[in-house]
Order: structure tokens, then C-alpha cells, then sequence
């Protein structure tokens, strides 16, 4: 087959093989997707603590490990296996192995004095940098951003300029008796609008 | 195992490090976006299909064979998303040449020729079928071998050639009048 | 002497301390004596089958809040305990998001005995968006007796969750523009109900409720 890199095509390969960089805020939408998603914990610890494997030991080794095998096993042996099966049922969204995806979630908050607002909560583990979650003015103070929350229960809050923080006030309340600052509740289904 | 390969990286994640997942993105982010961009045409889809691949990518972690080789396998999990959204979507109007960084790239060099040069590019590609424009970009701009190419998309050797010639022939048939003004 | 031994014991007595699902996020944003403390009831709250997801956001938000490590352990702890109550009152079998949501509602006020009829009123379905505006009523000062009561009719009734988020924003706004808290939730309610029980006899309606 001939060689069809001609001087033509040559030249749009270079042109597009300029880095097309997108930067570091993606990074934290998608560790905030996978944060949601069910943890890798320990599947791969509980096929290798139950996998057996042939070890050597002294007599008097062997004989230690044998006395203490008992007592490690009763004790120890339930609290793993717990530890595996609630580590997936412990997933605040789902526990099957493919939670459905993260919705899109508009918040829109009135506020005409306001110079910053951002969306927090347990969908971004409450972080008022993240960037994405920095609501951007749309003019007569109104304020608004579209999060990816996953399907669920969450608790949120607006942070004004920093200092701030507002429950929504459309949405469904909740009460802090211990940080004594509002929050409200969304309830994200599998296909929000 | 060193502490920064693809394979360290990929257990401590699959022993319950999911912030070590980070890594991963950071480290592969930027060198797939270009694929995403031009398969897409924008950036808005080609961030939805990085994004999705990587949260697939994470899903299916424990599926990855060979974790030394990370990034070819999210890779080829990206190709298949951007073929998904591409055809769910269709194609938007491109919008590539408002990227700041291809402009400036672009100004430095011609100031007043390539930009323009780059705009014809962009909708030469927009205008191939879209099995073509993923065996070109795979080819020329990815630079890798046709048997890569195969592993990557399920099509066989020779068609992906044919592909890679028609866009080849596309290509040279739009840009022509461009290149020889 | 060769032994073939099961790797479970052998690892098991190397990780002694517990097998904590460490939050790398809890380790940066809390200092050491309070990050100890909240792990701890982490792992109490794991083996008792609880969501543990929930006990980190909570110290996580306390850190975002800028609350000392005493408050934060104060408030997991705290919530750790309703979690319990909630799974009690609701039943085992409840998801996760639904013991997060009892778990605010008993916060408010709500006994584990409403919580306990509310899933019997509700059947096979899903509590969770039933909770959230129970919670909110009392949040907006409807007495608690007449929340549970409100919404525990609601599920009765087999409203939809699309008709439960009406029925909140109705109340709200009712409130905002004067009325008392209990006689808003009281009526929208009726009205649901009424109309909840018109349908399902097929017969046809009076005024619906405006």
C-alpha cells in the first residue's frame, strides 16, 4: 500500500498533535464522581486472606502460631468477614457494584449582595474550593451552578463569600444541634432533570 | 514496585486508596484530552467522554489485566465513549478554535496565517465519517501501529487501512485549495 | 515443619488494629487526637452494619464548618447513635439513604415509635423523600405530633414522592406568607388524602385544594 503520508497530511498531523491540555479542575470532578462510587476496599484483601498458601516454621513457631491460631480466628475471623460485607453495604448510595451515574443538579440561590457564592455538601465533602461548585451570577442576584450529585440522600449548603452559610431556602430543611449552621436536604433520584 | 508506576498506583487504589486515583487522572488527563477533543469537536463533550472514562475506568479497575499498561486500557475505554457520545449527540458546532491555548500555540508561530490554518483543519475533520476520523487521529496524530489500532477498536487490520487512506484522500481533497493559496 | 496455613490468620494477626476504612480525607483535614476518635466510632458504626459514609461527611462538614475536634467528635458520635435508633426503628432491611434520613428526623424530634409506623404506613416503598419532609415540617415549627402524623397519612395514602415535594413546597410557602405552620401542613394534607382516596374509589372530585 503506498505510503500515504504526503507533505499535506504530514502538516495536519503536526498541527493536531499540539497538546490540548484541559486542566486541573477537571481532575476534581472526576475524583468527586469516583469518590461516590463504591470503594475498591476489600475484595482483593478477602480473596487473599482466605486463599491458603503452604509456610515453614520451626517446631517451636509452629507450635506459638498453633496456640494463638485459636483465640486470632475466633476472635478476629467474624470482624473481617463483617468488615467486608459492611464496607460495601456501608456505601451511603448504593451497594451494588455499578451505581448508577451522578445526576446533574441545578442550586440556584437569591442573593443580590453577594460577591462569591459556592454549593457545599456530602457530595463534595463539604469543600468550598472545588471549582465546579462555584456558582456564577446571572444577573438581579440570582446566583446559580449545576453540580454532579449521585443518586441519593445528601445535606448541602450555600457558602456567601466565603463566610457564610445558607440553607437553601426552597428546599427541605434539616436541624444542626452540634455545628449550630443550616443545612438542606436534596433527594437525587436515577433521572433528575 | 515503584511507588509511582501505573501498576503501584492501581493497587493502592484497589486495596481502598481511592485518592491515589487522582494520580491517575492527572497523569493521563491531559495526554487524551487532544484524542477526545478533535474526535468531538468540543470541549464541553470531550470533558463529558474524559470524564466518563474515567469513572468507568474506575468502576471496572479490578477487570484491568495488566496494570502497567493503564493507560492504554483507559484508553481504549475513552475511544469507545467518545464513539458513544458522538453518535448520541451527533456533531455540535465546533468549537475548538475558541480554545485559548490552541490560539496562542497558533499566534506565536503564525500569527496570521495559522490560526486560519487551523479553523480549515478542524472542519476538514468535522466533514469525515466518523469511523474515518478515529482511524486517522489513531494513526497519525496518536501515532500508533495498525495492530494496536485493531486491539483498540475490535476492526481488523485492513479495514482500518482503508479508513486511514479515505481520510487520507478526504483530507487532502478539502484542504487543497487551502494549502495552495 | 511445613504447615499449611490459612493466610486469613496470618495477615489478621499483623493488622491487629482495626481494620478501619481510612478516609484519606479525614487524615488532612482533621488533627490526629480527633481524627483517632472519629475512626474509632467509624468502626463501631461498620460492625454494627451502619453507613459509615454518613459518619465521615459529618466530620467532614464539622472541619468545613471550622468546629474544634471536640464538637466534631461530639456530632459523629452523636449521629452514630441515631443511625442505630434509626436502623432499629425502621428495620434492617432499610437502605442506607433511608437511615441517614431517620436519623435527621429523630435529630428533630421524631420518636422511633412514628419512625416504626411511618414504615408500616408506607409498605414496600421507599421512606427516604417521607422522612426529608417530615424533618423540614418540624424544621418550619409544625409540632412534631402533627408532622408524623401529617406524613404518616401521606404514605398511607399512597401519595407519589412528585405529590410529597408539592405538598413540602405548598406548606412552605404557605408559612412564608403568614399562616400558621400546623394548620398549613394540616390542610395541604387533608387535601391530599382526600383526593389520594377519591381516585383510587374512581368517583368524581370536589375543588381540589388550591
Amino acid at each position: 500500500m503506498p505510503d500515504e503520508r504526503e507533505d499535506i497530511i504530514e502538516r495536519v498531523a503536526d498541527e493536531l498533535r499540539q497538546p490540548a491540555p484541559i486542566g486541573a479542575s477537571f481532575d476534581a470532578r472526576v475524583m468527586r464522581v469516583v469518590r461516590a462510587l463504591p470503594r475498591h476496599v476489600r475484595r482483593s484483601l478477602w480473596s487473599r486472606l482466605t486463599t491458603p498458601r503452604a509456610v515453614t516454621f520451626t517446631p517451636l513457631g509452629g507450635g506459638l502460631l498453633a496456640a494463638s491460631l485459636v483465640l486470632v480466628v475466633a476472635f478476629a475471623a467474624p470482624h473481617a468477614y463483617l468488615d467486608f460485607k459492611h464496607a460495601r453495604a456501608a456505601n451511603g448510595i448504593l451497594a451494588r457494584s455499578e451505581a448508577p451515574a451522578p445526576q446533574r443538579v441545578q442550586f440556584v440561590l437569591i442573593a443580590p449582595t453577594a460577591r462569591k457564592v459556592a454549593v457545599v455538601g456530602d457530595f463534595n465533602g463539604w469543600d468550598a474550593t472545588h471549582a465546579a461548585d462555584q456558582a456564577q451570577p446571572r444577573g438581579g442576584g440570582v446566583w446559580s451552578v449545576t453540580a454532579q450529585v449521585p443518586v441519593g440522600h445528601h445535606r448541602y449548603s450555600f457558602v456567601v463569600d466565603d463566610s457564610l452559610w445558607m440553607a437553601d431556602p426552597t428546599a427541605p430543611r434539616v436541624i444542626d444541634n452540634v455545628y449550630g449552621l443550616p443545612n438542606s436536604t436534596i433527594i437525587v433520584g436515577e433521572q433528575n432533570p | 514496585m515503584d511507588c509511582s508506576s501505573d501498576a503501584a498506583i492501581v493497587a493502592r487504589v484497589l486495596r481502598g486508596d481511592v485518592e491515589s486515583y487522582g494520580e491517575l487522572v492527572a497523569r493521563y488527563r491531559d495526554r487524551y484530552a487532544r484524542y477526545a477533543l478533535h474526535m468531538l469537536g468540543n470541549r464541553e463533550d470531550a470533558e463529558e467522554a474524559m470524564q466518563d472514562a474515567f469513572a468507568r475506568a474506575y468502576r471496572s479497575l479490578v477487570r484491568c489485566d495488566d496494570p502497567d499498561r493503564f493507560g492504554a486500557w483507559l484508553f481504549r475505554i475513552l475511544v469507545n465513549r467518545c464513539r458513544t457520545l458522538g453518535a448520541r449527540r451527533g456533531r455540535r458546532q465546533r468549537t475548538f478554535v475558541a480554545d485559548e491555548v490552541a490560539l496562542h500555540a497558533a499566534a506565536e508561530d503564525h500569527p496570521a496565517g495559522r490560526a486560519a490554518w487551523r479553523e480549515e483543519i478542524d472542519r476538514a475533520l468535522e466533514r469525515l465519517r466518523p469511523e474515518q476520523r478515529e482511524a486517522f487521529l489513531l494513526k497519525y496524530v496518536e501515532d500508533l501501529g495498525y495492530e494496536e489500532m485493531s486491539q483498540l477498536t475490535g476492526v481488523g487490520v485492513s479495514a482500518l487501512k482503508m479508513r486511514v487512506m479515505r481520510a487520507c484522500e478526504r483530507l487532502r481533497e478539502l484542504l487543497s485549495e487551502v494549502h495552495n493559496a | 515443619m511445613k504447615l499449611v496455613v490459612a493466610r486469613f490468620a496470618v495477615l489478621l494477626i499483623a493488622l491487629a488494629p482495626p481494620l478501619a476504612a481510612q478516609d484519606s480525607r479525614l487524615a488532612t483535614r482533621l488533627d490526629p487526637k480527633t481524627y483517632a476518635a472519629v475512626i474509632a466510632i467509624v468502626d463501631s458504626a461498620r460492625a454494627a452494619k451502619l453507613p459509615t459514609a454518613a459518619l465521615v461527611d459529618k466530620a467532614l462538614e464539622g472541619a468545613a464548618k471550622g468546629s474544634d475536634g471536640e464538637k466534631i467528635v461530639t456530632a459523629v458520635r452523636q449521629l452514630s447513635e441515631r443511625l442505630g435508633a434509626a436502623r432499629r426503628s425502621l428495620g434492617s432491611a432499610s437502605t442506607a439513604d433511608e437511615i441517614k434520613a431517620a436519623a435527621l428526623a429523630l435529630d428533630a424530634g421524631v420518636s422511633p415509635r412514628d419512625l416504626a409506623r411511618l414504615r408500616a404506613a408506607a409498605g414496600k416503598r421507599q421512606v427516604t423523600l417521607s422522612l426529608a419532609v417530615l424533618t423540614d415540617l418540624i424544621v418550619r415549627e409544625v409540632p412534631v405530633a402533627t408532622a408524623s402524623n401529617v406524613v404518616v397519612s401521606l404514605a398511607r395514602s399512597g401519595i407519589r414522592d412528585s405529590e410529597l415535594t408539592l405538598f413540602q413546597r405548598n406548606v412552605r410557602q404557605d408559612i412564608e406568607h403568614g399562616a400558621d405552620p400546623s394548620t398549613a401542613a394540616s390542610t395541604r394534607a387533608r387535601g391530599l388524602v382526600l383526593r389520594a382516596s377519591a381516585t383510587s374509589a374512581s368517583k368524581p372530585q370536589g375543588n381540589a385544594p388550591h
